[in-house]
């Protein structure tokens, strides 16, 4: 186990000083910039802009101003936000919390709800429920998510009045059911793609379990089909799941962008839409290494897990 | 969105049904009979469709704005600027499919390159190459995708090479391992021995192998590239006016959703059907072709 | 994204009868106008006014470069020396007089300024405010390494004294009209916490700041929320209120419907976009205001491009859009139609400027008379260049696009082929605009100088950026009667002249079509009811200026 945690670490590592390079190079090169935030904003002449640029180190090579916010970043100072001037830290630890509140939220649902569904899919294959499960999954995962989300406002909110038009929370009110309430449409939303992802994942494995030897030997004893199923296809079935769970992370981190942009969540997603958008460099190379982090450890976990649960795997 | 969908070709292996020719294997696949004839009717009514309609799909009439479907001449009403929406959805559909196509037909050139690259010369330029892609696997594809579209100036050609470099990357990975695994098989070591040249090897006796799993990741690729448009699109860095997409549509329209629901409805619509459609025929495709099977 | 480039949005208007217009404009405001006076503030600050904006308020140092939303918060935490009323007229705050050659506070010639200030205010941590404070502003802007917004004006005091805690003596280095408006417009920050900053570019202040406004620090949530709460020991009027929240909600779509499912109180800063004001004015227990902003939306053209330098190809431009059709159709008849770069509301305003027409005949004819001949495919061209370009402006701006696909409907008639070509703010507002790469841009700019008609940044030959100049003169207009009557219009201390120069320079614009004006920007605004003290206010740079005098009637 710790040699291979070591080589995992290494070239995690690794990765990591790739990705840095490339969200760097795709920043830092492109056209615009910071400059044309303040531009726009106030009255200032091309001189004011320019000393501003010079007070930022903007001004300076790339190679140099890359090399200086790695020495930075290892000494674990992530920069200052170019908008609100705070540690790029705080800025993203701030915007954490409503984000992976939302995140676990419509996880457990899409797991519930998934794992339900497949499992029930496998057993009654080609039913009626199976044949409509099948469907729906596909439709809900080649649907727009911010055109569902804008739906779901429309009837929800401006029509029938149920459900608040987004928002974490009545400001003044983070009472556990006004969260609740706030957070049920775009949690709902989310968990939309995820659910159907886990159904058919569920599904597939659940039906390959099914055919394996050792249930049709266990149906051949004559155990019961409930036993049969609790026991044996089911454990084995949930297996490659917690490979999924971990893989899954980058693709919730996008789904949480446009679930966060629909329904004003001031999440990370909404944030670094907001940095992109003011060319707040710090604070983007800050999300792309959080969230690069997140996705090493989300496949590192996974493997882990998955050694763990399955003996069968040796790390190596 | 759909990143997920790859992996489920990963646990989706079907109980081996009888050898059959892929065709009439796929041929059974109702779902995904339906899907290919949605994608025909759908392909030909964008490129065949504009020349049977009286409107152009861009011609403004201020004075009739809004109108709703069925409402007369516009079948299907007109948008914000008075522009009969079918015409839109038709021209829409042209651009929208077009990017479809062209970023996943990009996408697979780039991906099985590196891929095949890769997978045949392993070492060091197999493993930096690799590493590549993996860095970009780190970011969430829209992270990936928003951070390049506020960077570059929007348009159809920009649109679709930015959908095209956030989506070679597992084709990329899948090449990569099939050659891997075949590179030292018998006929690959007798081309070798005979003398054939590397790029022979790879494109004569490698690549055929691979196609089977080239084309499902093809066609769930087309599926990505389309939503992926829209929501790009709903982000603000889409195509630009006075041209459709039915990303595009469905931004404009978000504002008029409680006064004209119409005009989100049938761009969102047009997505859904699409993107469903092709997903579906990519299921089917794998059944019909799956890729473990062929090789073995 | 309004390009608010001469920033603070205001107009002084001295000239009390133009402060009419503006307000029979607040239309759907009278009711509220009328509670006003029946109703009567509370005792002691009571109860939120959640403030919906589109854009977050990130910076809190009011001397550092920010957004008008950021301005917004500034008029709560902060005072300027003295403010601008929604009539024009001077208002003291921390001082006690505005100065003037009359009460002794200007010197005749306009050079030496002795400004009183007021002994009662305290900052929020309860120490006096005193003209230390006022010293100390105004060097910071001036210290070099300072992340200042701008110097203009600033730059020109000099010898500054504190001849006692309550007032102020300084030195210009030469005559300069406008300043008194500036001045009007920067906020006094706090010398005792400022000056232990070790740079004040980072300091702590920055992001929890402390001033002496009606409102003091509370929270800020990060993407969310910014909650300030009442300052009981404010100098001036009010609060009426304990808590102010400004939240956060980026799409204005779904800012409006929280405004319509009653999540917000008050949406302002960027107000209502123009396809829901019908709807908004027939929602129940909502009122709306209609204000004119000192905003002039206009197609800027690049006249170093080349069929842009002939007058003919401007005129012919103007003659063929079809104004009314934009405002009536697109703007739902909101805003109103103009010539000037100046707003309607200024005392410098010129109301004889010729009226354009649509006239797609007469522009053709004048395309032909100037040897611009169409080509096989219909668009024309002379000596080999083709009547086409590109026009430009931010993407995600639903109004504008809709705007700009009219234009090249309405130019395509004339033989001239317009093609859109939109960029993300970010990449359009650098040095595609500030170096005039581009070759013409739809945009709406507050032309003032604070509230000050003076528009050298945006026409002087020497303010070219493009050309090494220093200013905004991104059209790269270069015409020396203007040069001439900008530099008498500076110097000039009475208002009657000040007014006849900036009208022949209005005159000489309009003539020139250095732009083209298509109208000024009114700003919907939308309050819920029973919130009272609301006035909206063209001088300031946000109709937040005075939430001090905001309540809720009982």
């Amino acid at each position: 186990m710790i040699p291979f945690l070591l080589r995992r670490l290494w070239q995690s590592l690794i990765l990591l000083a790739i990705v840095s390079m490339i969200g760097f190079a795709i920043l830092y090169l492109a056209p615009g910039g910071p400059m044309s935030q303040f531009a726009q904003s106030a009255q200032m002449s091309q001189e004011d802009l320019d000393r501003i640029a010079r007070q930022l180190g903007l001004d300076r090579t790339l190679p140099v101003q890359y090399w200086d916010w790695l020495l930075r970043m290892l000494s674990g100072d992530w920069g200052r936000s170019f908008r609100d001037n705070s540690p790029v830290w705080s800025v993203i630890g701030s915007h954490l919390r409503a984000t992976f509140e939302l995140m676990a939220v419509s996880t457990l649902i899409a797991i519930a709800l998934g794992c339900w569904i497949g499992i029930l899919g496998a057993i009654r294959r080609y039913s009626i429920f199976d044949m409509v499960a099948t469907v729906g999954a596909m439709v809900a995962l080649s649907i727009p998510t911010f055109w569902f989300g804008l739906i779901a406002i429309y009837l929800f909110s401006v029509q029938l009045g149920w459900l608040p038009a987004g928002n974490r929370q009545t400001i003044g009110d983070g009472s556990f059911l006004d969260v609740a309430h706030h957070l049920i449409a775009p949690a709902l939303v989310l968990a939309l793609v995820e659910t159907a992802i886990w159904a058919r994942f569920m599904r597939s494995a659940m039906l390959d379990v099914i055919g394996q030897d050792y249930i049709r030997t266990a149906r051949a004893k004559g155990l019961p089909e409930q036993a049969v199923l609790r026991g044996h296809a089911m454990r084995n079935a949930l297996l490659p799941l917690i490979t999924l769970a971990g893989l899954q992370f980058p693709t919730l981190l996008g789904g949480a962008l446009v679930t966060e942009t629909v329904f004003t969540w001031p999440g990370m997603g909404r944030l670094f839409l907001d940095s992109v958008e003011y060319r707040d460099y710090p604070v983007v190379m800050g999300i792309l290494m959080f969230s690069a982090v997140m996705v090493l450890l989300g496949s590192l976990l996974a493997d882990m897990l998955y050694a763990v649960a399955d003996p069968r795997i040796r790390m190596g | 969105m759909t990143d997920a969908t790859g992996l489920i070709d990963l646990a989706d292996t079907r109980a081996g049904s009888e050898h059959k020719s892929a065709w009439s294997r796929f041929r059974r696949h109702k779902l995904a009979m339906a899907g290919a004839a949605t994608i025909a009717i759908l392909v030909l009514g964008s490129f065949l469709g504009p020349y049977l309609l009286p409107f152009d799909d861009t011609h403004i009439d201020v004075m009739h704005r809004f109108a709703p479907p069925l409402s007369g001449a516009h079948v299907l009403g007109t948008d914000e600027l008075g522009r009969d929406i079918l015409a839109r959805l038709m021209m829409g559909g042209r651009i929208s499919l077009a990017i479809g196509f062209t970023a996943m037909a990009i996408a697979i050139a780039a991906g099985t390159g590196v891929g095949m690259i890769a997978g045949y010369y392993g070492g060091i330029i197999g493993s930096l190459l690799m590493r590549f892609v993996d860095a970009i696997l780190c970011f969430p594809t829209i992270f990936l995708l928003l951070a390049l579209a506020a960077l570059v100036k929007p348009g159809l050609l920009s649109m679709t090479l930015l959908i095209a470099a956030t989506s070679w990357m597992n084709v990329a990975r899948i090449v990569e391992a099939q050659i891997r695994a075949l590179r030292d098989q018998d006929y690959a070591v007798a081309a070798r021995a005979m003398g054939a040249s590397s790029f022979r090897i790879m494109w004569r006796n490698l690549l055929p192998n691979a196609v089977a799993s080239i084309v499902v990741a093809a066609t769930l690729n087309v599926a990505k590239a389309i939503l992926l448009e829209s929501y790009v699109s709903f982000l603000g860095y889409g195509i630009q006016p006075p041209n459709a997409s039915w990303g595009n549509m469905l931004n404009n329209a978000q504002i008029y959703l409680s006064s004209a629901p119409w005009l989100a409805i049938m761009p969102g619509l047009a997505i859904t059907l699409a993107v469903t459609s092709f997903n579906f025929v990519g299921d089917g495709l794998r059944d019909a072709l799956d890729p473990r099977m062929e090789i073995s | 994204m309004i390009d608010s480039k001469a920033g603070s949005g205001t107009s002084r208007r001295e000239i009390l009868g133009l402060g009419v217009g503006a307000a029979s404009l607040l239309g759907g405001l009278g009711s509220a106008h009328a509670q006003t006076r029946s109703a009567v503030p509370p005792q002691k600050p009571r109860g939120q006014v959640i403030a919906g904006i589109s854009q977050e308020p990130t910076v809190f140092n009011p001397l550092m470069p920010g957004s008008e939303v950021d301005q917004g918060v500034w008029w709560q935490l902060f005072n300027p020396l003295w403010s601008i009323d929604p009539q024009g007229r001077l208002v003291a705050d921390l001082a006690t007089e505005v100065p003037s050659v009359g009460n002794g506070g200007l010197s005749a010639d306009g050079l030496v300024w002795k400004i009183k200030l007021r002994k009662d205010v305290k900052w929020h941590d309860g120490t006096p405010f005193t003209a230390e404070d006022v010293k100390y502003t105004l060097d910071l802007i001036n210290t070099p390494g300072f992340r200042v917004r701008n110097r203009v004006g600033h730059s020109l005091v000099k010898e500054i004294t504190v001849v006692a805690p309550d007032e102020i003596h300084w030195r210009m280095e030469s005559a300069y009209s406008p300043y008194l408006s500036i001045l009007a417009l920067t906020f006094i920050v706090p010398r005792h916490i400022l000056e232990k900053a070790q740079d004040p570019n980072t300091a702590p202040f920055n992001s929890a700041p402390i001033g002496t406004g009606a409102f003091r620090w509370g929270e800020r949530v990060a993407g969310d929320h910014l909650l300030l709460q009442a300052n009981p020991t404010h100098h001036g009027e009010g609060p009426y209120l304990e808590r102010v929240v400004f939240k956060y909600i980026p799409d204005l779509t779904m800012l409006y419907t929280q405004f319509r499912t009653g999540q917000i109180d008050y949406l302002g800063l960027s107000g209502i976009s123009a396809h829901f004001v019908k709807e908004a004015q027939g929602l129940r227990g909502r009122k709306l205001s209609l204000s004119p902003t000192a905003f002039i939306e206009h197609i800027a053209l690049n006249l170093e491009f080349v069929p842009f330098a002939d007058k003919a190809v401007r005129e012919a431009l103007y003659l063929g859009m079809n104004k009314q059709a934009r405002i009536e159709a697109l703007y739902y008849g909101l805003p109103v139609p103009t010539e000037s770069f100046l707003p309607q509301q200024s005392w410098a305003y010129d109301s004889s400027l010729p009226a354009q027409r649509h006239d797609p005949a007469k522009a053709n004819a004048l395309l032909d008379a100037a040897g611009w001949a169409s080509g096989s495919d219909g668009i024309r061209q002379k000596n080999g260049v083709r009547l086409e370009f590109a026009n430009s402006t931010t993407v995600g701006n639903p109004g504008r696009e809709q705007s700009q696909q009219l234009l090249m409907q309405d130019w395509r008639a004339l033989g001239v082929a317009m093609r859109i070509n939109n960029m993300p703010g970010a990449v359009i507002w650098g040095e595609f605009w500030q170096k005039s790469k581009f070759e013409s841009v739809m945009v709406g700019s507050n032309f003032m100088l604070g509230n000050d008609p003076d528009v050298t940044p945006r026409f002087s030959s020497k303010a070219i950026p493009a050309k090494a100049g220093s200013g905004l003169n991104t059209y790269q207009y270069q015409n020396p009667e203007i040069d001439r009557l900008l530099a008498e219009g500076a110097s000039q201390f009475d208002q009657a002249e000040r007014k006849a120069t900036y009208g022949k320079i209005q005159k000489i614009i309009r003539d020139d079509l250095v732009l083209l004006p298509i109208y000024q920007t009114v700003m919907a605004e939308g309050i819920k009811d029973g919130l009272q003290g609301f006035a909206a206010n063209i001088n300031c740079s946000s109709n937040c200026w005075n939430m001090r005098s905001w309540f809720w009637a009982s």
